[in-house]
Order: C-alpha cells, then sequence, then structure tokens
C-alpha cells in the first residue's frame, strides 16, 4: 500500500513538472531537478484545486470522470505538444556537469546526510501512523468528512464543529488526501503519510538545485546539509501536519521570485504567484506570503513594476478565486474573533509587543542562526545587480513574512502566551528554508575559496 | 499525559471501538450529540483528557458532526456504569441506551429532556 500511495500522486506530479517545463523550457541537467522538485508541489497544488472543482461540479462518486484519468489526459497532451515543440530545438546543452574532487567529495556527504535523514523519517513515521493531534484532528478529520460523503463535503466547514479541529482551514491537504483515498479505495494511512514524504523530501531537493543552478554544486550541498541538521525539520515532517507544505509554497515561491530577477522570464513570475496562492490554499499562513508577496517585488524592483506585478497576479489569480469561495463558506478563524475595542487595546498594549518580541529572539536568535548570519557576513560574495535585486526579493518576502506573524500574535484574541509556545517554533521552520538559501545565495561558495 | 499523546496504539484502540458506535448509529450524516463526564455533575475527570476523547470521536465518526452535551436525538456517550448511574438518575426514562462496548453508549432520546 505504501508504494500504491505513493504511485497515486505521480500522475499530478508529472502534469506539474510537464507545466513548469512548458512555462520554463530551460534544459540543463541541474534545471531538471530544479523542475522536478518544484513539479511535486505545483502537481499535488494542482491535483487538489482540480478535485474541490471536481467536488463543486459532480460531488457524487457515480457517473463522475475520475481525476486520474483526466489528470492522464492533459498530461499526455501536454507531453505531445511539449515534444513537438522541442523537435526542432537542440539538446546539447542537456549535459551532467562535470565535478571536481572537493564536489564530489561534498555530494557524498549530502547524499550520507539525506540517506541518515530519510532513516529517520521513516522510523519517527513508522512510529506514529497517525501523526501529531492537529493531524488527526484538523488535517486527516477534513480528509475524511470529504472521503466519506462527497456529497456532503460541506460539512468539513460546518461551524457546528469545535473550534479546536479548525473548519476555516484551508483544504490543498485534504483534497489529496480524499482523493488518493478515492482512487486507491480505502483510507489507508499510508497515503498521508506518502504526501508528508514528498513535501519534506521536495524542499531538500528543492535546496539543493537551486543553489546548484544558481551558484555550484558545492554551495548547494552545504545548505541542504545544514538544513538536514536542523533538529526539528525531518521530525516536523512526520507530524504530517499542513507546516512542512506551506514551508514548501513559501521557498518555493520566493526561489521563482528570484529566478525571475536572474532570468527575466515572466513565466517565472507567474508561477512564482501560483506558488504563493498555493500557500495560502495549505494553511492560513500562507495568506501572509500573498500579502507580503507583491509588497517584496515593489521594493526588489520598483522600475517596470506594472509589468511584474500583472504577471505575479496573473498566477495568483486561480488560487486565490479558490481561496475567496472557501472562504465564503467556512466560519471565522478563531484570530479574527477581536471586536473594535478589544483590538485597539490589543494594538495599544505595548507590553505585548515586548512580549512578542523576547519570544521571536529566543525562537529565531538562537546560536545556529547567529552562526549563519555571522559566516553569511565573512563570507559574504560580489553579487550582479540581477543577484542583489534577487537577494533583496528574498530579504524583503522574509522580513514582510516575519513582520506578518509578529502582528497577528499581537492582535491575537487568544491568550498571549498560549498561542507563542504552540506556534512560534512552526512558524520559524516555515521561514527557515527561505532563510537557508538567502544566506547561501549571498555568500561565497567552497569551489570559489578553496581554488 | 493525555490520549493524543499515549501514541498510536492507543489512538487506534479508541478508533476501533468507536467504528462500532459508528456502525451502530443509525445516521451517516448532521449533528450527534456527545456526552461524557463533563456532563454529568459531581463526575471527577481530567478536563484534557475528555476533551483529546472528544476530538478523538470526532474524528472516529466523521462526516457526523459531534456537539457537546445531549443536544441531538442520537448522542454518543462515554461514561462509566458509576457516572451512567447518575445520568440516569438525572434524566430517568428520557433515553434509550445502548452499551455499544465498554464505555461507550449510544444514547436516543425518547422525550425532550
Amino acid at each position: 500500500m505504501t508504494f500504491l500511495s505513493f504511485i497515486v500522486f505521480l500522475p499530478p506530479i508529472f502534469l506539474g513538472t510537464a507545466l513548469i517545463h512548458y512555462l520554463w523550457p530551460e534544459k540543463t541537467a541541474t534545471a531538471f531537478f530544479l523542475k522536478a522538485s518544484l513539479g511535486i508541489g505545483f502537481g499535488l497544488g494542482l491535483n487538489s484545486i482540480l478535485y474541490f472543482l471536481v467536488l463543486q461540479v459532480a460531488p457524487g462518486r457515480i457517473g463522475r470522470i475520475s481525476l486520474l484519468t483526466l489528470q492522464i489526459i492533459i498530461l499526455a497532451s501536454l507531453l505531445t505538444i511539449t515534444l513537438l515543440r522541442a523537435r526542432k530545438q537542440k539538446w546539447s546543452q542537456v549535459y551532467l556537469p562535470t565535478l571536481s574532487r572537493l564536489q564530489w567529495g561534498m555530494i557524498s556527504i549530502t547524499l550520507l546526510a539525506l540517506f541518515i535523514s530519510t532513516l529517520v523519517f521513516i522510523n519517527t513515521i513508522n512510529a506514529r501512523p497517525q501523526g501529531e493531534y492537529d493531524a488527526w484532528s484538523i488535517w486527516n478529520r477534513a480528509a475524511r468528512f470529504i472521503y466519506r460523503d462527497p456529497e456532503n463535503w460541506r460539512a468539513t466547514l460546518s461551524p457546528d464543529l469545535e473550534q479546536f479541529t479548525h473548519a476555516d482551514y484551508p483544504l490543498l491537504i485534504p483534497l489529496n488526501v480524499a482523493s488518493g483515498w478515492e482512487v486507491l479505495g480505502n483510507e489507508t494511512l499510508r497515503l498521508p503519510m506518502a504526501q508528508s514524504a514528498l513535501f519534506i523530501f521536495s524542499i531538500i531537493i528543492l535546496m539543493f538545485s537551486a543553489l546548484s543552478f544558481t551558484r555550484t554544486i558545492g554551495q548547494a550541498s552545504l545548505a541542504t546539509v545544514l538544513l538536514l541538521a536542523s533538529s526539528i525539520f525531518i521530525v516536523t515532517g512526520t507530524n504530517m501536519t499542513a507546516d512542512i507544505p506551506v514551508a514548501y509554497f513559501i521557498f518555493a515561491s520566493s526561489i521563482l521570485m528570484y529566478l525571475f530577477f536572474l532570468h527575466k522570464n515572466a513565466a517565472l513570475l507567474v508561477l512564482s504567484g501560483f506558488m504563493a496562492g498555493l500557500a495560502g490554499w495549505t494553511k492560513n499562513e500562507g495568506l501572509l506570503l500573498i500579502a507580503v508577496g507583491p509588497f517584496a517585488l515593489i521594493m526588489a524592483s520598483p522600475k517596470n513594476i506594472k509589468r511584474s506585478l500583472l504577471y505575479y497576479l496573473a498566477g495568483l489569480a486561480i488560487p486565490l478565486m479558490i481561496i475567496f469561495f472557501l472562504k465564503s463558506l467556512t466560519p471565522t478563524n478563531d484570530l479574527l474573533n477581536n471586536d473594535r475595542n478589544s483590538l485597539i487595546a490589543k494594538i495599544t498594549d505595548l507590553s505585548r509587543y515586548w512580549e512578542v518580541l523576547k519570544a521571536f529572539a529566543k525562537s529565531f536568535f538562537n546560536s545556529s542562526v547567529i552562526f549563519l548570519f555571522i559566516y553569511t557576513a565573512i563570507m559574504h560574495n560580489h553579487l550582479t545587480p540581477d543577484s542583489k535585486k534577487g537577494g533583496f526579493a528574498l530579504f524583503a518576502l522574509l522580513l514582510l513574512q516575519l513582520l506578518g506573524y509578529f502582528v497577528v500574535f499581537v492582535i491575537t484574541p487568544n491568550d498571549l502566551a498560549w498561542q507563542l509556545s504552540t506556534s512560534m517554533d512552526r512558524l520559524i521552520l516555515q521561514v527557515t528554508p527561505l532563510l537557508l538559501f538567502l544566506c547561501f545565495s549571498i555568500s561565497s561558495d567552497p569551489e570559489t575559496i578553496f581554488s | 499525559m493525555n490520549l493524543g499523546d499515549r501514541g498510536s496504539n492507543a489512538l487506534d484502540r479508541w478508533e476501533t471501538q468507536m467504528a462500532l458506535v459508528r456502525k451502530a448509529l443509525p445516521i451517516k450524516r448532521g449533528l450527534v450529540g456527545y456526552i461524557s463526564e463533563q456532563d454529568v455533575p459531581g463526575a471527577e475527570y481530567g478536563y484534557w483528557d475528555t476533551e483529546t476523547e472528544f476530538i478523538l470521536t470526532q474524528y472516529a465518526l466523521a462526516p457526523l458532526i459531534l456537539v457537546k452535551g445531549p443536544h441531538a436525538e442520537w448522542n454518543v456517550a462515554v461514561l462509566d456504569y458509576k457516572n451512567l448511574a447518575l445520568w440516569q438518575e438525572m434524566y430517568p426514562n428520557q433515553y434509550d441506551i445502548k452499551t455499544i462496548k465498554g464505555q461507550m453508549r449510544i444514547f436516543h432520546k425518547l422525550s425532550n429532556p
């Protein structure tokens, strides 16, 4: 069943990768890995949106076209178009890079770290097949509502549901699980496990491939090993909650924006907008990325902003419409249950700012992050103007996202100490891949240092 | 340590027992009441234990929507014999009570309490 649970997700993943290749036909070996890692999340996002649309037009299973069949038809059409288009193009650029001994050594260390992380992942997830509390009380609960009674799927958004089951949460994770169960014909726990594995390992591949594409293999290896060495990264992936998927979409959207500044390909910005939309379709924190993304774009590139913004918003449009539609059906989020007076009282209470600041300092500025900042400052690399713009966009995204979290903590109607203790580490984890990529896109690579 | 943190064995056991309750309930969608020690005056209970049992029961009985208290025609109860006796003293002849397994019971409302 484990094997089948992965197979179920292959058509949407191939579809996502093919769509990314169609929009960005870069033909190098490192670009292939980058597109494959972007294709995983893109495909899973598309799968959930398609299934959501199917539920709107034909919720009953009888007489409805299979989602899998639909995806295979679209994939076959797309591959045919791509192959026809590629007939006249040269494929000489596609070659594996020749690696130095240093690079082979660093890749070997990365593969060893990946092997150990895979064992940790398998061991931990098998010990907790139902995942963490939130996994079964929120995400798999919603998946069960949809799978067990698709004609009445809106029951999962009912305001009668207990507050802690969060009926207002977005549906990317539960829809993928429910659609997979529908294909397999049973509620196997291997399916949410497979989805968790896909998201966590696609972040790892994305980190490696993005840095090897934009910088060097050595730099990519360093960042990947550091990501794997993070004590809570792999274990959080086994929780089967939405923190790792939303971290993936924040990271993917940021990298695509960065690549846009390097390559000036508008399709990358469309994809960046779409990935930001998928972040909001995964978890409410992703809605913050939707809000801050355009500002980061404006801050990084004030010239020609109208055109850039148009492409970004074009990519954002479809997931955003789906999110608006969903939010029109859901009860209000618990964080928004503030009346005007209570909101003003919280905004004007300076002690709350201090408490949140202290919690941020404790979680964010730990010894590892300080070491990373010092390393980046010492190893600071000479950047091209385009890299500077891209780096600035990443920095703006990171800063605005953290600022958004800060504001939410200040105005939360829940007990602040409880909110901070239950959310802070998860929120920091959501931006950790972005932070690592930013630092390693700025700092010098080992190939240059040791040459 | 509450039920949710006791590991998957405790979760699976709860699921298995609630699967019997789900099968025994004559309705497959809509609201179902949930009765626990919290609804029995004087009963001793751990707050997070009963809360987690409630959330876990919701997970097991999906797509039925669980509401706390005897607020529906069909109600799922998690009560031991002592608390069940207290409950019956409070609401005599108002519910048809069917024990599914252990403390898991179904209360069918006969009249408005």
